[in-house]
């Protein structure tokens, strides 16, 4: 009885897997002579990116059915990477299958840079126009005056404010460092964020660094060659920075309880912060109904801003090049910018494109911006900078020690760079 | 006939039935044996090898560079200072360890006393006493960060108690960032502590404690005289698996501080530095250092420790 029962099942596992087979080749047998019908004129180019939302993935494929629409013979497969970007490129990249077409943040564009294809031949040779990409982000990924990427969008850091608490305390518009300070003062006294804090300071470098530009200061010289960082003028910054907060006239996101300082604005636990534009999706998608409203970002000796900017690159081992071109043309130039910007309420990178509504005095910081981006390998000194800064905050160490410990890390990694 | 030909046919080709059953053995587990080689042995040789190369991974070549990433790591003062320092990977790494580990082997001690005994609604205590180990620790930092918030439900608890608000940032703070993730992972791992010292306890042979008792030994008594040092091997074996766990603690660091081994440098393992070096650098060959430097501290530690405690075997 077993034995017959363990032949029943033999025989029908034998079965099973006959007609697999079978249906397994007469599946391949019926497509294939699709696919060489289409591949003879279409070309496949395969784009990737990290997906910070729902809405900007569908922002995206919008962009991508406009390229379609005009691109009947490239047919453009995207896949947006969720969790770790960097280590999923890596292995994409480790197994030579790298995306045709790919976002790269301009903070990443010195460790991307030998996958990268420079696009200077396919701008010479398509006749494009770098003119109306802002100068500053377009930067961010030019090295030694190869074209690696033309940027997708950006933002700058602004000044986001809380109209109904600056109301309460009639405080105007602050356009620099005294009258922040002053702005701050008269928040406090006049109770206008009550359990909070008048403002929001966040210990981050990618925020204290804006303020360094604004005086005077700087990481990097220009040709980012050499750390500057350990300068009177950044000790004044960073001092008045710390200041600020253990005065009580800030609060970082971790005293207020908070994430981030978007949230603390949110939550009415501060009335001024500086962020940039990713503020406005989070204000309208989490708090509809917090007033608020961006201002210019306030200077001291001079301008001086961050932009956060990421690329449209391409890989160098793409065997689709020419198609990849005309896609990564398409969603940096002025249509792509127009319906990318249009639905995903981002800033384009181009000056001939309108911004969404309420981004003017983003916009405006163009100019002042510059790229958040160092030199290869820097990840290593922004983890020491970022652990510098608490200790200064905490008083184990003086600020001008600090600087000092961030220069001779900033030195290595330019020595371990070249 | 069938069986005679078979014999015929086994002689010369396998030799001796020994032979031909060494071979039959290693047919079964060619597959598992296959496959722990490509995936375990392979990648540490291959790590050794280019622990000595510069290779960025999105590039093809590799270049030989001898020790110098060696060099480096031991100049690295993120990853290790003299004298210790926190907020250093490795330091973070065994004071993690150190305090973690003592606490994960008397939790799970006294868990698997408590549910040795006969009580009522045995079989319940134990299964809710393991629970947490077979959560997954993503699962359960993620819910922590929630709980663990200047505005989440400890605080809430804390706050109720001492009567006014309480607000401490736990994840957020330097100080104490590194500290609840032990708490976390004290509570999270006991529950395998346990089960391994309940089946070690469960071997120790009843006559040992009759014995015991009518010689008058007291509970007490009968705990350090009796039970402690026969846990011996137990000892020996939970101690190892913590100490193993402890140093390479990445996932719950990782989530708690989305991978920046923050604030402050105060969650950085040594895993997750080896992890930030490869993916955010793009720095394989450094990378590849940082993991030959871990394999050798943890192997050091497995066998000082069996030094230590002996060949960890009893006799009854």
């Amino acid at each position: 009885m077993g034995v017959s029962r363990a032949w029943k099942l033999t025989g029908f596992l034998a079965v099973v897997a006959a007609l697999s087979l079978v249906a397994a080749f007469s599946a391949a047998g019926s497509t294939k002579p699709a696919a060489k019908n289409t591949s003879a004129a279409v070309t496949t180019v395969s784009l990737s990116g990290w997906a910070s939302s729902p809405e900007e993935t569908a922002a995206l494929r919008r962009t991508i059915a406009a390229f379609q629409r005009v691109n009947k013979n490239i047919r453009v497969q995207y896949a947006p990477i969720s969790g770790d970007y960097d280590a999923a490129m890596l292995a994409r990249f480790a197994s030579r299958r790298p995306p045709d077409v790919f976002y790269v943040d301009s903070l990443d564009v010195p460790d991307y840079q030998p996958a990268l294809e420079p696009l200077n031949k396919y701008i010479k040779q398509s006749g494009l126009k770098l003119t109306p990409y802002y100068k500053r982000l377009l930067n961010g990924f030019t090295v030694k005056g190869q074209v690696l990427g033309l940027p997708k969008d950006w933002s700058p850091l602004g000044m986001v404010v809380n109209t109904a608490a600056l109301q309460r305390a009639g405080v105007t518009r602050p356009t620099n460092w005294a009258q922040f300070t002053t702005a701050m003062n008269r928040l406090r006294s006049t109770n206008a964020v009550p359990g909070g804090a008048p403002a929001c300071l966040a210990l981050d470098w990618a925020r204290i660094l804006a303020f360094i530009y604004q005086n005077g200061g700087a990481w990097l010289n220009a040709a980012r060659t050499q750390s500057v960082i350990d300068s009177a003028a950044n000790v004044q910054t960073v001092t008045t920075y710390l200041n600020w907060i253990k005065n009580g006239q800030a609060k970082t996101p971790a005293q207020l309880g908070v994430g981030w300082c978007g949230e603390a604005l949110g939550k009415e636990k501060a009335a001024i912060i500086f962020e940039g534009n990713w503020v406005y999706s989070y204000m309208q998608k989490d708090f509809p109904s917090v007033r608020f409203r961006v201002d210019p970002m306030i200077r001291n000796k001079q301008r001086g801003n961050l932009s956060f900017t990421v690329s449209y690159s391409m890989s160098k081992f793409s065997p689709n090049k020419a198609a990849g071109w005309k896609l990564l043309r398409f969603l940096t130039g002025r249509t792509g910018q127009a319906v990318w910007s249009k639905n995903s309420g981002f800033l384009p990178s181009r000056n001939d494109v309108k911004a969404p509504a309420g981004r003017a005095n983003f916009v405006k910081e163009a100019p002042a911006a510059r790229p958040w981006q160092f030199i290869k390998g820097f990840d290593r000194v922004n983890d020491l900078a970022g652990k510098e800064l608490e200790k200064a905050f905490n008083g184990d160490e003086s600020v001008q020690q600090m600087l000092r410990n961030i220069d001779q890390a900033t030195e290595e990694a330019i020595a371990r760079s070249r | 006939m069938a069986v005679a030909t078979s014999k015929a046919q086994r002689g010369p080709r396998f030799g001796s039935e020994r032979v031909r059953e060494a071979l039959v053995g290693y047919g079964f587990v060619l597959i598992p044996l296959g496959l722990f080689a490509l995936l375990y042995l392979y990648p540490i040789v291959y790590s050794f090898y280019i622990s000595v190369h510069e290779w960025g991974g999105i590039e093809g070549n590799l270049g030989y560079v001898g020790l110098a990433n060696f060099r480096e790591l031991w100049h690295d003062n993120q990853f290790w200072t003299w004298p210790p320092e926190r907020g250093t990977a490795l330091w973070n790494t065994f004071y993690y360890a150190l305090l973690v580990v003592p606490l994960q082997m008397a939790l799970g001690l006294l868990m698997a006393l408590i549910v040795n005994q006969p009580l009522r609604g045995r079989a319940f205590f134990r299964s809710a006493y393991y629970f947490p180990a077979l959560t997954s620790s993503a699962a359960i930092s993620v819910i922590a960060i929630y709980l663990f918030n200047a505005d989440g439900l400890v605080n809430a608890g804390i706050s109720a108690v001492i009567g006014h608000p309480f607000h401490q940032p736990w994840f957020a703070d330097p100080d104490t960032a590194l500290e609840t993730i032990i708490v976390l992972d004290a509570w999270t791992t006991s529950g395998t502590m346990m089960l391994f010292y309940l089946a070690a306890l469960q071997s120790i042979p009843t006559d040992v404690y009759e014995a015991a008792a009518i010689d008058g030994g007291g509970v007490w008594r009968t705990f350090w005289k009796i039970t402690f040092p026969l846990l011996k091997p137990a000892h020996f074996f939970v101690a190892t698996v913590s100490v193993i766990g402890a140093l390479k603690l990445f996932d719950q660091a990782f989530i708690i501080s989305t991978g920046s081994g923050g604030p402050a440098g105060s969650t950085m393992t040594g895993v997750l530095y080896l992890y930030r070096v490869v993916i955010s650098e793009f720095n394989f060959g450094y990378g590849a250092a940082v993991g030959v430097v871990l394999f050798l501290i943890i192997f050091s530690l497995t066998a000082i420790q069996r030094l230590l405690f002996g060949r960890a075997e009893i006799g009854y």
